[in-house]
């Protein structure tokens, strides 16, 4: 499948999105059209992210822009320029669930969507907008308004019983995180001898969908055929993910299709929905009840900060003296930090940028990495300054996005009742009604995976 | 040391955005800055990509051969052809600057033929984020365009400052040539 792709009529090889590829999978002569070589491509998205080169009435003329908004498969409504490098649309997937009236669609977003998305209606940078994102999503007519931060603090009760199974019991270290797929790609396909270090948990994504088509379908009564799960991601590679072959645990495929961002606000724009109109909702119970510890997981260092809250209290029985875990924020591309939990001295690092990881496999590799647990984010700043976001006019506006947009997702941490992700009440429920315990069988079976496996075995 | 020539007593010159086409990738972000910082107030144009709803009408335009490229822009002529052949009065000069009052335009061409290097072009207007048309025609209104030099933009020419190499700069072509001139003479004393 196509994920990423460059028009070649459009593209000026100018090869400025061959700068920003983590992956070296952009090739061709400087000032030649560009191809993606999608056998290193991980579909990180900030080609797309990074493209200036627009369809032009000067250069293709006045027919070109309607003739390649048609070929793309965008919305009529769709107005905003058009570049070479783009991403491949599923939202007439979307359209077409939302009308068939025999389909129950169940939608999921992530938690660096909330902090963008306003930005395509003309908002500051960064504005939060977690109420109007629920409210639009009911509008749009989607069945069931769940939340990836759920699935987020779930992530937390999943992977920090595996962290703390590996570290007490002995299991590879240091455990890697495997929530953004572009990293476990580049890893598939770069090192896969370094598979035993990840995680074997599912990103929330993938977690949520299988949930959705188990738990949340039987809860509503629901047959599980009949569903159509959509999530709203940051992301350009969710929609591989998606589409692993593996990523059916739930007996159907386990998230439908994937909407970015910027394709979410298409569809909101599409519906004719006001957005500026919109109230503040909330997302649906129980799968969209969530933390600021699972909302955190939308910047760099928010999945580590997470587990920390988390395994804490779970090691020690008290509860952490802090809640803002600061040795762990920051922007930097590689952060390490020991934090003392009992009698453990947990040594934990934290990666952005997906260049910023070489070194530090190359050392794992070397047997000369000691810490616990690493958390690896692809894009610059984690999912906020993922390839999915509301792409900026300018990029001298991106320190500012960034900065905004990661500031925000701390605010709305800060001022969530519950901001552990082991006190959502409805984590407690899902264990207690349907998963049984962290790493029980049933979760084995729906929540973790394998890697390097069918067409993800690169060597 | 300040030399003293006929030059410096003459009215100041006008300014100007020049590129060098050895730093330019061809990646088109000037064209983008340009568009979006004029469109900010006009047409509500935001931060993002997802805010536009009108066609992008850059005031520069990049050109590419098999050898090279650069934006070309307007250079504000001294004795600019494209204001003198303006029948419409369209064409002034604003502090010093050349300057095109679309509102007044009408499409005539006549700039366009007489501009030596191809600096202006024609572009559908759009106001308040939709296009606009000719009276009481289905016909979309269309008027000449080109560099104003950001004059009432804070911080600049944009696309001086979007370019990510550095490519483009903005020339006062009276201290280019005090600067040269000291250049120059440096050079000479080196010599000596």
């Amino acid at each position: 499948m196509i994920v990423i792709t460059i028009d070649k009529n459009i593209c000026t090889g100018c090869r400025e999105c061959a700068e920003v590829c983590p992956a070296w999978a952009i090739e061709g002569e400087q000032g030649k059209p560009q191809t993606i070589n999608t056998d290193r491509c991980i579909m990180c998205g900030q080609c797309v992210q990074k493209c200036k080169s627009y369809v032009s009435l000067i250069t293709h003329g006045a027919d070109a822009y309607e003739k390649i908004r048609k070929e793309r498969g965008l919305p009529e409504t769709v107005k905003e320029p058009l570049f070479a490098a783009h991403n491949v649309t599923h939202i007439q997937e979307v359209k077409a669930a939302l009308a068939d009236p025999n389909v129950i669609t169940m939608v999921q977003s992530a938690p660096a969507v909330r902090v963008a998305i306003a930005e395509d209606f003309g908002a500051p940078l960064g504005t939060l907008a977690a109420g109007k994102l629920a409210a639009a999503l009911r509008r749009i007519g989607f069945d069931y308004i769940y939340d990836t931060n759920f699935t987020a603090d779930l992530t937390i009760m999943e992977e920090g019983t595996e962290l703390i199974t590996r570290v007490t019991k002995g299991g590879t270290l240091p455990m890697m995180t495997s929530c953004c797929p572009a990293w476990v790609s580049f890893l598939e396909r770069n090192y896969p001898e370094l598979q035993a270090h990840l995680s074997t948990c599912k990103s929330p994504q993938q977690m949520m969908g299988a949930v959705m088509k188990t738990y949340g379908a039987e809860r509503n009564g629901i047959e599980p055929a009949k569903l159509f799960s959509v999530s709203v991601m940051p992301c350009t590679c969710k929609e591989f993910e998606c589409s692993r072959e593996e990523m059916k645990d739930s007996g159907y495929r386990d998230v439908d299709a994937v909407l970015t961002t910027r394709e979410l606000a298409w569809l909101i724009k599409d519906m004719g929905i006001d957005w500026n109109a919109l109230p503040e909702e909330d997302f649906d119970h129980p799968l969209g009840d969530y933390t600021g510890a699972g909302n955190i997981f939308g910047v760099t260092g928010g999945v580590m900060e997470a587990a920390i809250r988390t395994g804490y209290e779970l090691i020690t029985g008290q509860p952490i003296p802090s809640v803002d875990v600061t040795p762990v924020r920051g922007t930097e591309g590689v952060r390490t930090a020991n934090m003392q939990v009992g009698d453990l001295t947990l040594k934990v690092g934290v990666v952005t940028g997906l260049k910023n990881v070489i070194p530090v496999l190359e050392s794992i590799k070397a047997g000369k990495c000691d810490l616990h647990f690493i958390e690896v984010m692809t894009c610059p700043e984690g999912c906020v300054s993922g390839g999915g976001q509301p792409k900026l006019l300018m990029d001298t506006d991106r320190p500012e996005a960034y900065a905004a947009r990661r500031e925000n997702t701390f605010v709305h941490d800060e001022n969530l009742p519950l901001r552990k992700s082991h006190e959502n009440p409805s984590i407690k429920m899902i264990y207690e009604e349907f998963l049984g315990e962290p790493n029980s069988h049933k979760s084995h079976e729906l929540l973790h995976t394998k890697y390097c496996t069918g067409k993800n075995k690169w060597k | 040391m300040i030399p003293c020539t006929e030059v410096y007593i003459m009215k100041k010159s006008a300014l100007f955005v020049t590129a060098d086409s050895k730093k330019c990738t061809g990646c088109k972000a000037c064209e983008l800055a340009c568009f979006a910082e004029h469109n900010h107030k006009s047409n509500g144009v935001g931060k993002t990509v997802g805010t536009v709803t009108v066609p992008v009408t850059p005031k520069l335009y990049l050109v590419r051969d098999e050898k090279f490229c650069l934006p070309i822009q307007c250079r504000h002529c001294e004795d600019a052809p494209c204001l003198a052949a303006c029948v419409k009065h369209a064409i002034t000069r604003v502090n010093g600057q050349v300057y095109i009052n679309e509102e007044k335009c009408i499409g005539c061409k006549d700039c366009i033929m007489a501009c030596p290097f191809g600096a202006i072009a024609l572009f559908p207007v759009s106001r308040n984020g939709e296009a606009v048309y000719q009276q009481d025609t289905d016909q979309p209104q269309i008027v000449a365009s080109k560099c104003d030099l950001c004059m009432d933009i804070e911080g600049g020419p944009a696309c001086v400052r979007a370019c990510p190499n550095n490519a483009l700069r903005l020339v006062d072509p009276d201290e280019e040539l005090l600067d040269k001139h000291l250049r120059a003479a440096e050079s000479l004393m080196a010599t000596l």
